[in-house]
């Protein structure tokens, strides 16, 4: 599918443009701004890409410069080829200006390929834009023709040579410098660079030409880019009138999940991350995902976790089509029915059902258990885990070692009066509160791993040996305190709370 | 989306509740009052006693005051005074020496937006870390809507939030999920340094609590036992009543009374030592 203009008409969308007033992308090459594209109403008025934007203006006094964005255009056809996926789910852009689409096996909801291309066409032609389109056995040839024939063109597979023998040799996807070249040796159409031994060719302009022709001509793979790998675990709901109401649509979701999970459970698979796509009218495609934590195919609970996002979804002038999709799939085998698994089965689906609702409204890394880590330093000593499946990690530490049950994530450093260095203080001040020590233990003393973190010298003070006390204050009140690095002649060492008990 | 359900009543024996003109959230912000079973409407205006199971302290002293124990499967409140409604260290050991012996094999959610619980500090109180499964929401409101969500499916022994405002609204909808699905809920009230604010209105929540630091009997130099001054400021159907309290070893006690204090009125100071 070839976009003749795109830039253009990425612009004047939703702006009415008047025929007298062409719209132009210019480009400033070297301080002398030219023209980028034109659409067909500068066309008309006798405007051509590459020229300067003062010769433009001496010939259309009345254009619009605008300056040339070619990666919005690129978003803008990554957006087209996400629309097109209606058609097929290899849907690819070609910047600057063209689509591929991969339709085989695809015609099966259309009479024939000529009826997808005429809803396609019709499709585009309803949102005002311009295009042209070829069906081809090989990419090669569909570019090739998209470009070369005015007129839509669907080839049947095995007939690329004929179609193509008479085509120019621009139809073969080369830059400009080669097709000079070719020019300038007398080779115009295809037919003529067939005729020169290919080894001739190569020499010449590069492998580039060769394949290119036996790309197009079908003799060798062309490989696309495709944005998204083929998913196996598909299912689409299409509509004869646009839908938009949120029951509506829960409605078509519950139906897809239904269709879904029942070919899920046929290999008895489950999935842990489903898509839903919702193809507008117009060219957008919202979309909302939702993850759960042990693989799924219960249709009613995946309708319900995807009916809690469809709020986020805005259907526009209306709905065409539904896909849903598992994008990860895990095996998933039937479930048990022997009486004594039942409990606890159900328990583990329940805690499952929270830990998915949480993750899908808070973000999934909102939700985790803990786990033990070996080692000493306290803030190291834990780590996140998924909540789910459940283990059961043994946190059996050193009985004498006490910990806070508040850790402060950075260790805040307190004023002290400590009578004896090496002595818990006898008063500390911390958030701006003085507290008076009624009793202290410890110390404890804890030091950084040696093979962690940067080398010695360049440590942070909080890095070095550390030495704890457990201290209550006259309230009652329990503190965490640390004393960092070891006493020396020159300074004083520095004390931290790090904690508080309850 | 989500059914709403609002009880036109007042707790005639509860002197803390707003008249009904003050606290009273505009109509049509809520759905319309349903029709609620009978049961469960009578359980929420607390005319009859709750049928659930009870969690006793083992001392009649405090469990007269409860009509015999922690009753489970409510909604509970627990605050703290001064540094520790900043801080939140005190309640955290007192709600988790509670949790331990409430369904011991199921997951406990705690429900916060600060990260600075420390999951090794709960072993002392006997709550088994690998019961978590923590939560962390941004804001307030999402930690009230976590919580609703953990009481209503029942997967949970029980469900702990950290909050700062709590209004009537949000805590009838706690309370309802508690009583419906038979998990036992803890509010505990926190704020970040600074922002504490009063309360415009008192929670439905089946009892509140006050903890305040006690110094502990000092063990040689070293501190003893943690102790606090434990205030139930509000228990339906039963009566208010403080205590001192001291964590317990024991296995079905969550803690253990040291003394009980003949007046209402808040008096930690009296048992400060001097020097």
């Amino acid at each position: 599918m070839w976009l003749p203009h795109w830039p253009i008409t990425r612009l004047s969308r939703g702006v009415s443009v008047s025929p007298d007033r062409p719209l132009v992308t210019i480009e400033a090459i070297r301080g002398v701004r030219h023209l980028v594209a034109v659409g067909e109403a500068g066309e008309a008025q006798g405007l051509s890409p590459g020229q300067t934007l003062t010769a433009a203006r001496a010939v259309c006094p009345a254009l619009v410069p605008i300056d040339a964005d070619p990666l919005a255009d690129e978003a803008a056809l990554a957006r087209l080829a996400a629309w097109c996926e209606r058609y097929t789910p290899m849907a690819a852009p070609d910047p600057p200006d063209g689509l591929w689409l991969d339709i085989t096996g695809c015609t099966a909801v259309f009479a024939s390929e000529a009826d997808l291309a005429q809803d396609l066409a019709a499709r585009l032609e309803r949102n005002a834009i311009p295009h042209r389109l070829a069906i081809a056995g090989t990419a090669g040839a569909a570019w090739a023709l998209v470009h070369a024939r005015k007129s839509r063109t669907i080839l049947p597979s095995g007939e690329e040579r004929a179609a193509l023998i008479d085509l120019p040799v621009t139809s073969l996807r080369l830059d400009s410098g080669t097709v000079t070249g070719l020019r300038r040796l007398g080779l115009r159409t295809v037919r003529d660079l067939l005729r020169i031994p290919r080894a001739q060719i190569t020499a010449r302009f590069g492998a580039l030409p060769v394949l290119r022709l036996d790309q197009a001509l079908g003799v060798m793979e062309e490989a696309i880019d495709w944005p998204r790998p083929p998913i196996e675990w598909h299912e689409r709901l299409a509509f004869v009138e646009p839908i938009g109401t949120p029951e509506d649509l829960a409605r078509a979701l519950g139906r897809l999940a239904e269709r879904l999970c029942r070919r899920l459970g046929e290999q008895d698979k489950g999935g842990q991350r489903f898509v839903a796509r919702f193809f507008r009218v117009d060219e957008v495609v919202p979309q909302i995902a939702v993850a759960t934590a042990l693989a799924v195919r219960d249709p009613a609970y995946l309708a319900k976790l995807l009916s809690e996002k469809l709020e986020t979804v805005d259907p526009g002038f209306g709905i065409e089509m539904i896909v849903l999709e598992a994008e990860t799939v895990a095996s998933l085998k039937a479930p048990q029915t022997q009486l004594a698994d039942v409990a606890e089965q159900d328990a583990c689906d329940r805690l499952a059902g929270v830990v998915d609702t949480l993750t899908n409204r808070l973000g999934a890394d909102r939700i985790f258990r803990v786990a033990p880590q070996a080692s000493h330093v306290p803030e190291r000593a834990v780590r996140r885990v998924p909540p789910l499946p459940v283990r059961q990690p043994s946190w059996v530490g050193d009985p004498a070692a006490s910990r806070p049950i508040r850790l402060l994530r950075r260790p805040e450093e307190i004023e002290v009066i400590a009578p004896v260095p090496d002595d818990p203080p006898i008063r500390f001040r911390w958030r701006g509160v003085s507290h008076r020590v009624r009793a202290a233990a410890g110390p404890e003393r804890i030091a950084a791993e040696w093979w962690r973190g940067r080398r010695s010298g360049t440590r942070p003070e909080t890095d070095l040996i550390r030495d704890y006390y457990r201290v209550e204050d006259s309230d009652g009140a329990r503190f965490w305190i640390f004393r960092a690095g070891l006493h020396a002649a020159d300074r004083m060492p520095r004390w931290y709370l790090h904690g508080l008990f309850g | 989306m989500r059914p709403s359900f609002y009880i036109v009543e007042r707790h005639a024996e509860d002197p803390a509740a707003p008249s009904r003109d003050e606290g009273f959230p505009r109509p049509g912000r809520l759905s319309r009052p349903k029709a609620l079973p009978a049961h469960l409407a009578a359980l929420l205006r607390g005319h009859a006693k709750p049928a659930g199971a009870l969690l006793p302290f083992g001392d009649p002293r405090v469990d007269g005051c409860l009509g015999g124990g922690l009753p489970l499967g409510q909604l509970h409140e627990i605050g703290a005074a001064g540094l520790d409604a900043e801080t939140a260290a005190l309640p955290t050991g007192f709600i988790a020496a509670l949790l331990a012996r409430i369904a011991p094999t199921r997951p406990v959610f705690w429900i916060a937006a600060l990260s600075d619980l420390h999951p090794p500090g709960l072993l002392p109180y006997g709550l088994d870390p690998n019961r978590l499964v923590l939560v962390r929401p941004s804001r307030d409101v999402d930690a009230l809507a976590g919580m609703e969500v953990a009481l209503r499916e029942g997967a949970a022994g029980a469900v702990v939030g950290e909050v700062g405002q709590f209004d009537r609204t949000a805590s009838r909808r706690l309370q309802l999920a508690c009583l419906r699905h038979g998990s036992t809920g803890f509010v505990l009230r926190r704020w970040p340094h600074g922002h504490k604010a009063a309360d415009r209105e008192a929670s439905v929540a089946v009892t509140r609590w006050h903890l305040t630091p006690m110094p502990s009997v000092k063990d040689g130099e070293e501190p003893g036992l943690p102790r606090w001054h434990v205030a139930l400021t509000h228990a339906r159907g039963g009566r208010p009543g403080e205590w001192i309290m001291e964590a317990s070893d024991d296995a079905t006690h969550p803690l253990r009374v040291v003394a009980a204090l003949a007046d209402h009125a808040p008096e930690p100071r009296r048992f400060r030592l001097a020097g």
